[in-house]
């Protein structure tokens, strides 16, 4: 493993500076380095080196003293990210301390935040999907927001370059809502699974139930191991078989020359000159001496994630941005969204019980959208669409502890694999709405005196309408497919479960209502790029990061181009 | 148990050297029979002895090891302790107590201090009258989860930390801990007990 240059001592001055190094920041790193830009990555917390800093990626539940369980002082610490069930002894050092990172819920939102080199890139869910122009067309067609700036063309030849790089994993189907990705093979459907998709397949033509598509390696790749199945990757993965910034785009960017990695760089804001009419560097709070430090450099990439990339404009206040850097527009902040989550059906499947399966996939089957994708599956209830993810297993803990058991028999039994089940949960497009937002809160301020984050968002009667639907076509499905004992579920998360914000920068046309234009550069201030979620336009119901690393290649390329030109 | 009864059971252990000491300890516990052989973190001796009487009831030994086996009450106990706030430990505190009185109500006595035949009565009763937990996805319920009570949650709790246990874990239920693969449906012969992971 190569080492990182961490020493951004003797140099103040880069080519580049990119904040965060996650998904979207990564990407910007490898681009920018490769493009042969010194660069230098600011990054909140500490170094998380690929392998060596994966301390819990090979222990079992009797290696820890709680078997996962988190101490009340610990519950405190993580008191936001908890809510989400995936926080745990093996996992707890990727997540942020909320308690040294407060936020406002105006309403509730529960923020996962990933405090660390590669940020949530050793979180996230792998799930990867192209969007279509049935999403970048969306506002323009419906006239919610404003229209995206690009269409599926320009962005198509940058998730096939990404693609390739990453590697994604899943079955071609042709579907125009949803276009098929550069595919390593996909991974494999179990017995339950390939029989509820024949059955829906057959009983609901226009829907598709397919495997995950995923960034997970089902080849090796460029020196990274395939995945092996145990289904420990928030742990960080030991072959680098699912992409992240550290296993995948970091040590690339490192491989340059070109890169400092500055850990422990809180961003207090981006500094613009006045007199020359762009952005000259970054002011930096360092977490562990409280000691600002400016660093200059020709062109800046904020990726510190959707709402702290918003942050960091609103908090780079200047005489020509006195309502925050890029927000002529007044719409910094704004149009925040998230996926809803957590609604849909399960059930029992009979007829398997002689079967099983070998191995922990980290992947689930995937429903893509069938509705309002043109004129014949047009719906009156609801603009828009959703999809949903899901999965068949056999059953765990809970089941068995529900049984109305107990004794030798019983214990017998539950040594047993338990019943087969099978769930669908669906995930809606959230529309733009200039209400749901985000604002700078100066009564609270964080552990190192900076204001902090209010957060004000929520589902309305659109989204309501397709989670609804989402309800019943879920337990219609599974119904009619045969399941046993067929539950609907609707848990109405508020905002931030689906782990999917986005917005709050825009993308548009036209600077009177955008933050940012089709290149991702900031009106205004043009050498500065926002490529995480916060730049994103609308929703669609589709998992977002394979655009954000799509759009930051894109844009990266883009700004090297007008660097060179001397435009920027 | 009786102590006849207790060394008949080691007798269908012979062989598992692994288990000895736990027999051991339960052997000695026949003898005294009042008397707890461990030291609780958070539980009273008679609350313990309320929780280890219930788990190896739930969970007894076969030609499997039991709960107490593998000091499945001594876990409870740690992660009463170690987990839960003040106002949780309470809450067990209560719980407990709650279902003592109701033992009391209903056949006289204590749950440590009934006959054997009015603490399978009793533990039916609880199977019977206690909430069902929902489905579970991506480590959360389904839905909105009403309480299940202090039986239901007992038995979950027990399951847990039965299944998490090492013996349990890495000898019983088919430990893999690599699979390098994944096969997505094979004959369920081909591994008979569930994987452990």
């Amino acid at each position: 493993m190569a080492n990182f240059n961490i020493d951004a001592k003797k140099e103040m001055t880069y080519d580049a500076i990119v904040i965060g190094s996650g998904i979207s920041g990564g990407w910007a790193a490898k681009e920018l380095c490769e493009k042969g830009l010194k660069t230098l990555v600011l990054e909140r917390g500490r170094i998380v080196e690929h392998v060596k800093d994966y301390p819990t990626m090979n222990i079992d539940p009797w290696d820890m003293e709680l078997r996962g369980g988190l101490t009340p002082e610990e519950k405190k610490t993580y008191k936001s990210s908890i809510r989400s069930g995936w926080v745990g002894t093996e996992t707890k050092h990727f997540f942020a301390d909320d308690a040294a990172n407060p936020y406002t819920e105006v309403k509730p939102f529960m923020w996962i935040r990933g405090h660390q080199m590669g940020g949530r890139s050793l979180l996230w869910g792998k799930q990867t999907y192209r969007w279509s122009d049935l999403d970048f067309e969306a506002n323009a067609k419906d006239g919610h927001g404003v229209d995206w700036p690009i269409r599926y063309k320009d962005i198509a030849p940058w998730y096939e370059y990404v693609e390739k790089f990453a590697g994604i994993s899943g079955e071609a189907l042709g579907l125009p809502q949803l276009p098929d990705s550069h595919f390593l093979p996909p991974m494999e459907l179990n017995c339950v699974e390939k029989h509820i998709k024949s059955k829906i397949e057959k009983d609901f033509p226009g829907r598709n139930m397919i495997i995950g598509r995923a960034a997970h390696l089902t080849e090796p790749l460029n020196g990274r191991g395939k995945c092996q199945y145990r289904n420990r990757c928030s742990r960080g993965c030991p072959y680098g078989a699912y992409f992240s910034s550290n296993a995948v785009t970091l040590p690339a960017a490192n491989a340059t020359g070109n890169l400092t990695i500055r850990p422990y760089s809180i961003v207090q804001s981006i500094i613009y000159d006045d007199a020359k009419g762009k952005a000259t560097g970054v002011r930096i709070i360092d977490a562990e001496t409280n000691e600002a430090i400016d660093y200059s450099a020709k062109i800046i990439f904020c990726n510190a994630s959707t709402l702290s990339s918003t942050q960091i404009l609103m908090n780079s206040t200047s005489n020509r941005f006195e309502n925050g850097l890029g927000n002529d527009s007044e719409e910094l902040g704004h149009n925040l969204m998230d996926h809803t989550y957590r609604v849909g059906a399960m059930g029992k499947v009979d007829g398997f019980d002689d079967k099983y399966y070998k191995g922990r996939r980290p992947n689930g089957i995937y429903i893509p959208r069938y509705v309002n994708i043109d004129e014949k599956t047009k719906t009156d209830k609801f603009l828009r669409g959703f999809g949903f993810q899901g999965g068949g297993g056999r059953a765990g803990i809970q089941v068995a502890a529900n049984i109305e058991s107990f004794g030798a028999n019983y214990k017998d039994n539950i040594l047993k694999p338990g019943p087969w089940e099978f769930f669908i949960t669906g995930f809606a497009e959230c529309l733009p709405y200039h209400d749901n937002k985000v604002t700078l809160n100066k009564n609270v301020l964080d552990k190192w005196g900076q204001p902090t984050l209010s957060i004000d968002g929520e589902f309305k009667d659109n989204e309501k309408a397709i989670n609804k639907q989402i309800q019943e076509d879920a337990i219609v499905m599974l119904e009619k497919s045969g399941l046993k004992d067929v539950v609907g579920f609707d848990n109405e998360h508020g905002f931030g479960y689906g782990v999917h914000e986005m917005g709050t920068a825009r993308m548009g046309r036209d600077p009177k209502t955008s933050v940012l234009n089709e290149f991702n550069q900031v009106h205004g201030a043009k050498n500065v790029f926002v490529t995480d979620g916060a730049c994103m336009t609308s929703s669609s119901c589709v998992n977002p990061s394979l655009t954000y690393m799509a759009i930051t290649a894109r844009a990266a390329n883009h700004a090297v181009s007008e660097l060179k030109k001397y435009n920027i | 148990m009786n102590r006849r009864k207790a060394i008949q059971k080691t007798g269908l252990l012979a062989g598992t050297a692994v288990l000895m000491p736990s027999l051991l300890s339960l052997l000695q516990s026949c003898k005294t029979e009042s008397r707890l052989d461990w030291q609780p973190l958070f539980l009273t001796d008679d609350e313990a002895k309320t929780i280890s009487t219930l788990i190896d009831m739930i969970l007894p030994r076969t030609d499997t090891p039991g709960a107490l086996d593998v000091k499945v009450d001594l876990f409870i106990d740690k992660v009463f302790a170690k987990t839960y706030d003040e106002s949780g430990q309470q809450k067990v505190r209560t719980d407990i107590a709650e279902f003592n009185a109701d033992c009391k109500k209903n056949f006289g006595e204590l749950f440590i201090g009934l006959n054997e035949q009015d603490r399978l009565e009793v533990l039916k009763t609880a199977e019977a009258s206690s909430g069902k937990f929902n489905g579970g996805i991506w480590g959360t319920a389904a839905g909105k989860q009403e309480p299940v009570g202090f039986y239901r949650s007992l038995k979950s709790m027990a399951i847990w930390a039965y299944f998490s246990s090492e013996e349990i874990g890495e000898n019983v239920l088919n430990y893999d801990p690599i699979p390098m693969g994944y096969q997505g449906c094979i004959p369920v012969s081909d591994v008979g007990n569930r994987w452990s992971l």
